[in-house]
């Protein structure tokens, strides 16, 4: 009945696979047997799956560009001249009710400072905070009618990357994992990059594995050099000596164990799989190979985009390497150093846009030139949007009935806009698709079913989707 | 006992004429199908009695009923039991079981030793008085009403006197309280006895789920529905072990709970409120609002200004900024304790929201245990029924109930075998596994009533038995996941048993019982991670950091990463079973975090001493400590082999040693 995900192989691969892996001699020559990488595969949850609607399945790998604290759709991607027009002027009834967390009923609209235009051949209009990204505009699908139920960041978080406006849920992270495993032996199967400014009001469980086993749970990635925690060998001891230790370590469990017990035979394994990581990791973290030309693309160098571009590289690494979802946060710590901006829209977004267009852009194209971009599905948003409302005079509150996010690769069929919200940017009328929505559609590019990537937990078939979401079929 | 289920129904029969009179539409009390009522678990318990076996051998091995029940169920197919496992086997499994530490050499070789015929027993008695006993067992019912020491959500506030919770947890299970009293006082406990500090403490419980909190325009309806149903879903959960929380939005699917049970269950809590009874005398009050008053005063201030600043339209962020810095400024609150308490003046009736969205309510609701527990049509309560949860709670916990003693039966089973006679511990429902044996579990639940609801003789009864006894090694490929116990199954340490076995084996274990949660010192980078860093802040003495796991604090938005890799719940929802994952991140932690590379070196050292420079004692020393068994010649060949690396790789060496012996499947699982 548990649809926990067992080790499974059958017996004579087990015994004709059991035990290459121990012994004395050394680790590294063992690790290039085919025959023991086999018997590890066989042996780890993680290894890759074949997705569930194999005639679906265009993407192999997410990376999702997390905009923390939600930009303005507004100010974006969501053109809307009638706002200009009543600048300072209270909502006009016909628009209907919209509750926030900080702006009362009295608050005035705001018109916004960008101006739009109309982009590649497909003439997506777009704001100039985003000179760079406008480039790609013929990749992209704009989704400018998607809302979602809550309008505080802590809630509206857990739904954007769970479903759930409660902690405890798995993220589409851990989902992904659990329905695909992962290409990459090396390295964890799903990353998550924070933003280095500090935390978002979901905190870890955002991201977690909920309920799943914690096999499937990101690895964060930290800022500075030694970005995985515990990869690095304590100090003090070498390689050589590690190696001596892992051989003590298999020699010692396989005098103690049955031949056939499958569940410590794993365990060995992952021993195995700890030590290839740790050797070919750092080589993947380590920029420094890349040339001057492609630094300078991702902007790195350059004090405005050097974070979230070198952030970005290694994301185009990680894919490259078979990771599977790959989240890089812009935006943590205070509000403002999020794309919160109550205070000032255009202190606040310039400077976010800023920091974020030119890597975002290079990432595209490079996964494009590369010809990863096909298989690679990349999503653009935040939890939620912003009030058409001014806060204070010049900011703008959360708001979560109609907002902006976009999709491109992955098998999206790009330079297209779906949906639209009303003449004020305050409500999602026309083909509205929820954030659930949003996930069955990664779900679909990724050739899961979101019915059939479920999990038992408590009596109850537990979804990403959770109630029955539908694939933006316009794009796909 | 059935006459406190019939006492509900009576005094529900006036409750009809009272609901008549309202003008609000009152939602029809449903109706349940013979097929609904039938379901195994909402059927009396039967009182089956154990097999008896023709073959001398069999009769033997089965003394005891558990014996015969589980092997005339393994009989059934075909199968049969598996020898008892040896006696350094057998004591190092009951220690971690029944205290969650491994035991010490000298234990070990007392009960080897010890020729008299009552030689387990001594053994099990001695660790069912222990104090560690409620610290592991207790952290059990820990996970299962997911308790953790903040708030979750944005802020995820402490909750400074949540502790006093966990310890009355931790001296329920030590002093054996019977788990009738013990599901009583946690539900109702301010409404039993509401001037005992020991009850409202228990009472604490409907508190322990996350809370919601955010600036600006706090949501109070949607936090307070919310709140209502973690109370709500616990109860069916927890102590049920049914799905009850799914037919908060709708009918159940597959199990006879109407969205009107759920809602009228909920009814119970509604006068409850969150209530912090301060225990401090005058004086210390006087100090602390003598510290606090400015303070308040400048919130207060700040506040206005944040309305003022509002209404302006002007900027906000650095006066919201101003007054979380003076928030922080506040003396650290007064001991209080964490408890609840009725208000019935201020009691938000409750309706069925259908979708579960509380901003469109449908028909009103009051006070009912799940009807299919009940004759049809059994009306509701009335409305000022006094002590509404205390009727819940003797509802649930009346000898006749069908549901909880079976539940409570099944998790103890649970943690003892790896595995519940029903495998779904929280779902006794339809879509929950069949019980493998289900006279066994009736009779375990007959004689856990018979006992007056006594946890620990159902252990000893448990302890004693040849089921328990078994070796763990398999001897069919017949019952690949010990379904039909036909020996015992193997399992791997908890998250928390590991951290504190490594403790104990490298003698860093610090003993010290109760008191506030203890923060340790984690990587910066994961402090950083918070949204207030400044919430993290570990005690100076660092004897605290060596204290029980059951001890630390268990932070919402901050799992430990030890924790965290080794499937330690996240303490959100309600954990009934661990997961056993195996992973490479398991191994990294182990081979190269801080905490395993501290405890290896103690270890190291603690060798050195206790054996002195000799090898050999060295090794053997380590064995017995870390496994609880010599080792084998091969074992000791290979560990002296390893040591010997000439006088200047030695401290390394040893130290790497320990640290191997932390690795060893022999330490990880218990057989």
């Amino acid at each position: 009945m548990s649809e926990h995900i067992r080790i499974t192989r059958n017996r004579r691969e087990f015994l004709t696979n059991a035990f290459c892996g121990f012994g004395s001699i050394a680790m590294a020559d063992l690790l290039m047997r085919s025959a023991a990488r086999a018997a590890e595969l066989n042996a780890n949850p993680l290894a890759p799956k074949a997705p569930s609607m194999p005639d679906k399945a265009k993407a192999k790998s997410v990376i999702f560009l997390f905009m923390a604290g939600g930009p303005s759709h507004i100010d974006t991607f969501d053109p809307k001249p009638l706002l200009n027009r009543l600048n300072g002027q209270k909502r006009p009834a016909e628009f209907g009710e919209a509750k926030y967390q900080f702006v009362q009923s009295n608050a005035t609209l705001l018109g916004t400072k960008r101006t739009f235009r109309k982009y590649g051949q497909s003439g997506i209009e777009m704001s100039d905070l985003f000179p760079h990204i406008a480039e790609c505009a013929d990749d992209i699908a704009m989704l400018r009618s998607i809302h979602g139920d809550m309008v505080v960041h802590s809630a509206a978080q857990y739904q954007l990357f769970t479903g759930r406006i409660l902690p405890g849920f798995p993220s589409m992270g851990s989902w992904t994992l659990y329905g695909l495993g992962t290409e990459s032996e090396s390295l964890p199967g799903y990353v998550v990059m924070p933003d280095p400014h500090g935390a978002l009001e979901a905190g870890q469980p955002m991201y977690g594995t909920g309920f799943l086993p914690a096999v499937y749970q990101p690895t964060m990635l930290r800022p500075g050099a030694k970005p995985v925690l515990n990869l690095d060998l304590p100090q003090g001891v070498t390689r050589e000596g590690r190696m001596k230790t892992l051989s003590l370590i298999k020699g010692l469990d396989k005098e103690d164990m049955r031949p056939g017990d499958q569940e410590l035979e794993a365990r060995l394994n992952s021993y195995d799989l700890a030590f290839r990581m740790q050797t070919e990791a750092p080589e993947i973290f380590d920029l420094s190979k890349e040339s001057p030309k492609m630094l300078e693309m991702y902007g790195v160098g350059d004090p405005k985009t050097d974070d979230y571009g070198r952030r970005l590289l290694l994301t185009r690494r990680l894919i490259e390497k078979g990771v599977r979802f790959v989240c890089p946060v812009s935006g943590g710590g205070p509000g403002n150093l999020q794309w919160d901006a109550h205070d000032d829209i255009e202190e606040n977004h310039l400077r976010m846009a800023a920091q974020t267009d030119k890597p975002i852009a290079a990432l595209i194209k490079d996964l494009k030139q590369r010809g990863l971009l096909d298989s690679t599905l990349v999503v653009w948003g935040g939890e939620f949007g912003r009030s058409p409302e001014s806060q204070g005079s010049k900011g703008r509150d959360h708001h979560n009935l109609g907002f902006t996010m976009w999709m491109a690769g992955g098998g999206i069929r790009g330079g297209q806009v779906v949906g639209a919200t009303d003449e004020i940017g305050l409500k999602a009328i026309k083909d509205p698709y929820h954030l659930r929505d949003v996930h069955t559609t990664i779900l679909n590019q990724l050739g899961l079913d979101q019915d059939a990537l479920s999990y038992l937990h408590q009596g109850r078939k537990e979804r990403l989707t959770e109630v029955r979401g539908n694939v933006i079929a316009q794009i796909v | 006992m059935s006459l406190k289920c019939n006492a509900l129904v009576l005094v529900g029969a006036t409750a009809a004429l009272l609901l008549a009179a309202t003008s609000e539409p009152v939602a029809p009390l449903g109706k349940y199908t013979a097929a609904e009522r039938r379901h195994w678990a909402f059927q009396p318990r039967a009182h089956p009695a154990p097999p008896t076996f023709n073959s001398p051998a069999d009769a033997a091995w089965s003394k005891s009923p558990i014996d015969a029940f589980v092997l005339a169920r393994m009989q059934k197919e075909s199968l049969t039991h598996a020898p008892p496992a040896d006696r350094m086997t057998l004591v190092r499994r009951v220690t971690f079981d029944l205290t969650g530490l491994p035991p010490t050499p000298a234990e070990v070789s007392a009960f080897v030793k010890d020729k008299s015929p009552n030689a387990w027993e001594k053994v099990v008695d001695r660790l069912l008085a222990s104090e560690h006993y409620g610290e592991h067992w207790g952290h059990h019912w820990l996970d299962v009403v997911r308790f953790a020491e903040t708030e979750g959500f944005e802020y995820d506030n402490f909750r400074p006197d949540a502790w006093r919770y966990r310890d009355y947890v931790i001296r329920a299970f030590n002093n054996d309280k019977p788990y009738d009293r013990f599901i009583q006082e946690q539900l109702a406990g301010d409404e039993i006895a509401p001037k005992e500090d020991e009850t409202l403490i228990a009472a604490g419980f409907n508190r322990l789920g996350p809370v919601r909190r955010n600036a600006g325009n706090q949501a109070v309806a949607s936090s307070r529905n919310e709140q209502l149903t973690e109370m709500t879903n616990i109860v069916g959960a927890g102590i049920m072990g049914v799905t009850l929380g799914c037919a908060r939005c709708h009918d159940h699917k597959f199990d006879a709970f109407r969205q009107s049970d759920y809602y009228r269950v909920q009814a119970f809590f509604a006068p409850l409120q969150p209530y912090d009874l301060v225990k401090a005398s005058d004086a210390e009050q006087a100090a602390w609002k003598a510290k606090a008053t400015p303070i308040q005063a400048q919130i207060a201030q700040l506040q206005k200004e944040i309305t003022q600043a509002t209404k302006a339209g002007a900027a906000t962020t650095e006066l919201m900024a101003k007054l979380e810095e003076e928030q922080d400024a506040l003396p650290d609150a007064l001991p209080s304790l964490f408890t609840v308490k009725d208000d019935f003046a201020n009691k938000a009736p409750i309706h069925l929201l259908p979708r579960g969205d509380f901003e469109h309510p449908g028909d009103a609701v009051g006070m009912r245990t799940p009807g299919v527990f009940l004759p049809e049509a059994t009306p509701e309560l009335p409305e000022d029924t006094a002590n509404p949860r205390e009727l819940l709670a003797r509802w649930l916990t009346s000898a006749d109930n069908p549901l909880t003693a079976r539940v409570m039966v099944n998790r103890i089973w649970e943690y003892h075998f790896g595995r519940g006679i029903v495998a779904t511990p929280n779902d006794f429902g339809r879509m929950g596994e069949r019980p493998v044996n289900p006279a066994l579990l009736d009779y375990l639940a007959n004689e856990f009533v018979d006992s007056g609801w006594s946890v620990k003789h159902m252990q000893r009864l448990i302890l004693l038995s040849n089921t328990y006894q078994q070796s763990s090694v398999p001897e069919t490929d017949k019952d690949p996941d010990g379904r039909y116990l036909t020996r015992f199954p193997r399992q791997r340490l908890e998250a928390e048993q590991l951290r504190d076995a490594m403790l104990s084996v490298s003698g860093l274990l610090n003993q010290k019982t109760s008191g506030p949660g203890v923060m340790l010192p984690i990587d910066k980078t994961l402090v950083q991670a918070l949204y207030k860093p400044s919430q993290w802040a570990p005690p100076k003495d660092t004897a605290e950091y060596n204290r029980r796991s059951v001890y630390l604090i268990y932070k919402r938005n901050l799992e430990l990463p030890f924790m965290q890799v080794f499937d330690a719940p996240d303490m959100t929802l309600s954990c009934p079973r661990r997961e056993s994952s195996t992973h490479a991140p398991q191994a990294l932690e182990m081979l190269n975090g801080d905490f395993a590379n501290q405890m290896a070196k103690a270890f190291s050292a603690r060798l050195l001493k206790e054996a002195g420079p000799d090898h050999r004692r060295q090794i053997e020393l380590a064995w017995r400590l870390a496994v609880s068994r010599a080792p084998k010649p091969a074992e000791l060949r290979m560990a002296m082999q390893f040591l010997n690396v000439g006088a200047a790789g030695q401290s390394q060496a040893r130290d790497q040693l320990a640290l191997a012996m932390f690795n060893l499947n022999a330490f990880l699982y218990v057989n």
